[in-house]
């Protein structure tokens, strides 16, 4: 079974030999340091750099897919936010949000145009990786976090209560706009795609706000991208435990937790493929036996993909991180 | 409406985030010639307190919890003009603002927000900010407190260089310097020699008060 093989067949629901070992890529990338310094930079500018860092991902940490881009600022930046690409110490942020309206913005965006900028690089990365072997993960940033980098986070939120419509259509318009860009990937030759969703946490958001401004959209991104056969990982930051349940409604292939969220529990809750959930933390500053140890708790949770529970910071060590591949691929925790 | 209906019919009217409500109640306070002192303390601040506890039970989250500081602010704008200021304790004031390299600014806007709310007067650095510039700002107001905040472990040890750089100026004693932030905590706090950690936006204004000798 070859590690494109094994994540299609889990992903479907599939029995598999072991489970896979990946890191999607997105906000969960795993260009650190060490690999951005080899690379030489510019993986989040040109195609060429973005493809060799995947490929160093899969060679040398030995997660076991290829994942573009290593940002969730790419979409929000043909958006018209402003964006500070970073270097090899730090990741890309939002230095300026879209100050103009969001019927102004709804309106300038014109629906067809979801090449602009670095999204058309993300796009020629993923034509450039397609294989057989290996499969390609295009990660793109769910609608409540893209809505609130392109605009003022504070205003989104209160605009949730003030003016729920009005909400519910930039929303609606943030969605269709990475439904189409995620189209797009998967023509390229993305096998899934992975949105993260950090702001959609249920600490920010709360349950009712996540029932009635998160769980639709994600429905209909999901079921477009099912209309094509590709699966989707969802993944939700932070503290996660109170809309664990709502989840199942979106119907995604897997889910995935922050390590604040017990997976255990989690388990007995979703229905879908559960990912995760190895604390970021101690994946940056833990000692090998610890890392170990918490992977042995995810797989007697029964994940069904072990990864990094969240963002990586970008000074872990490519050595603690082959530690974590190199346990789930030698089995001995079975 | 007497004194007292009006104050509950503020933090009511504050707590299911009304805010052209608040705004007109206070208006009615002036009316009624009652002291503007009296309806912060009383209305608005009362109604805040009840949102901060909204908030621990997890009964309201950050969207809630913005529109009630809304409807503070609305009220606030109509009763303001017409305070006392004489009456008045000096407030305290903070510097506050995210660590360079961050841009995670929810948590402290809510820091923010709820300690200008409480008295506080503050001075929103916003996020990704020079390490100087905490110390520049401090100076310029005069201010009692150094706030820092990052949710990055990358970035966090640029809060102990702020530290650092204010003991080097030999003015460590005149600021008190509270961070928090996700991967911060107490033995953090300790490590680096700062005067105050919290975890979270309630008991940050409530300790930072205890530690300014206001109860
Ligand atoms: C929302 C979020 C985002 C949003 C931020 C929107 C915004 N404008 O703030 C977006 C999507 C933009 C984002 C981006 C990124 N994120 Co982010 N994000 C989060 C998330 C899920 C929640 C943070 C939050 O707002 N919580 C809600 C607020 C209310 O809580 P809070 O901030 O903790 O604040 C409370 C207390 O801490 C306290 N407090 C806070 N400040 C202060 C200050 C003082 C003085 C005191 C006393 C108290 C206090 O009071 C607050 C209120 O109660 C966290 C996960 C987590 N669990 O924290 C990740 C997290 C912080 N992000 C992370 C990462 C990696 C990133 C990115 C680098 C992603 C990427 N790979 O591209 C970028 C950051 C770019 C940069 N350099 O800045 C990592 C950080 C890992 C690390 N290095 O340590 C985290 C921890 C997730 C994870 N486990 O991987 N993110």
């Amino acid at each position: 079974m070859n590690e494109k093989e094994r994540l299609l067949n889990v992903l479907k629901g599939d029995r598999v030999d072991r489970p896979p070992v990946i890191c999607p890529g997105g906000m969960m990338s795993a260009c650190v340091t060490e690999i951005s310094d080899q690379v030489g930079g510019g993986h989040h500018t040109s195609s060429k750099a973005m493809v060799s860092a995947a490929r160093k991902i899969n060679e040398l940490i030995g997660f076991e897919n290829y994942g573009v881009p290593f940002c969730l600022t790419s979409e929000v930046e043909a958006l018209g936010a402003c964006v500070n690409l970073g270097d090899n110490l730090i990741e890309p942020r939002i230095t300026r949000y879209n100050d103009k309206s969001l019927e102004v913005i709804m309106e300038t965006y014109s629906p067809n145009e979801v090449t602009p900028v670095r999204m058309g690089i993300v796009l020629e990365a993923i034509r450039e990786l397609r294989n057989s072997r290996v499969p390609v993960i295009g990660n793109i940033s769910g609608h409540i976090s893209t809505a609130t980098s392109v605009v003022d986070p504070l205003e989104m939120f209160k605009l949730l209560r003030r003016d729920p419509e009005r909400a519910a259509r930039f929303m609606a318009f943030i969605n269709d706009y990475l439904i189409r860009y995620a189209l797009k990937m998967v023509k390229a030759g993305a096998d899934v795609i992975s949105i993260s969703d950090p702001t959609a946490t249920g600490e920010i958001l709360g349950p009712r706000n996540f029932q009635k401004f998160a769980v639709p959209y994600y429905q209909n991104i999901i079921k477009a991208l099912h209309q094509e056969g590709i699966p989707v990982i969802l993944h939700i930051c932070g503290n996660a435990s109170n809309i664990v349940a709502a989840l199942n409604e979106v119907e995604a292939n897997a889910v995935s937790f922050d390590s604040i969220v017990n997976m255990k529990t989690a388990r007995e809750k979703v229905k879908t493929g559960l990912m995760g959930n190895v604390s970021t933390q101690l994946l940056h500053t833990g000692e090998r036996e610890k890392i170990l140890s918490i992977i042995r708790n995810a797989l007697h949770s029964e994940v069904d993909i072990v990864a990094p529970a969240c963002g990586l910071s970008m000074a872990t060590s490519v050595s603690n991180l082959k530690a974590m591949t190199d346990y789930v691929k030698e089995g001995y925790y079975k | 409406m007497d004194k007292e209906t009006l104050f509950r019919e503020i933090s009511h009217a504050l707590v299911e985030f009304e805010v052209e409500k608040v705004a007109e109640l206070a208006e009615q306070t002036l009316l009624q010639n009652i002291p503007a002192f009296e309806t912060i303390t009383e209305g608005l601040v009362t109604g805040m307190k009840e949102v901060s506890r909204l908030f621990e039970e997890e009964e309201y989250f950050l969207p809630e919890v913005l529109m009630c500081s809304d409807a503070f602010n609305a009220g606030l704008e109509v009763v303001n003009p017409h305070l006392d200021k004489a009456s008045l304790e000096k407030p305290i004031k903070m510097v506050i603002g995210v660590v360079e390299g961050d841009t995670h600014d929810i948590g402290k806007n809510l820091v923010g927000i709820l300690s200008g709310a409480s008295g506080f007067e503050v001075y929103d650095l916003g996020r990704d900010v020079p390490l100087d510039r905490f110390i520049e700002k401090a100076e310029e107001v005069e201010s009692d407190m150094i706030c820092m905040s990052t949710l990055m472990t990358t970035t966090m040890d640029g809060m102990k260089t702020v530290i650092d750089r204010l003991i080097e100026r030999n003015i460590r004693d005149k600021y008190k310097v509270l961070i928090g932030g996700g991967p911060i905590s107490q033995t953090f706090c300790d490590k680096i020699g700062a005067d105050l950690y919290a975890n979270d936006a309630s008991s940050a204004v409530r300790k930072a008060k205890e530690l300014m000798g206001r109860v």
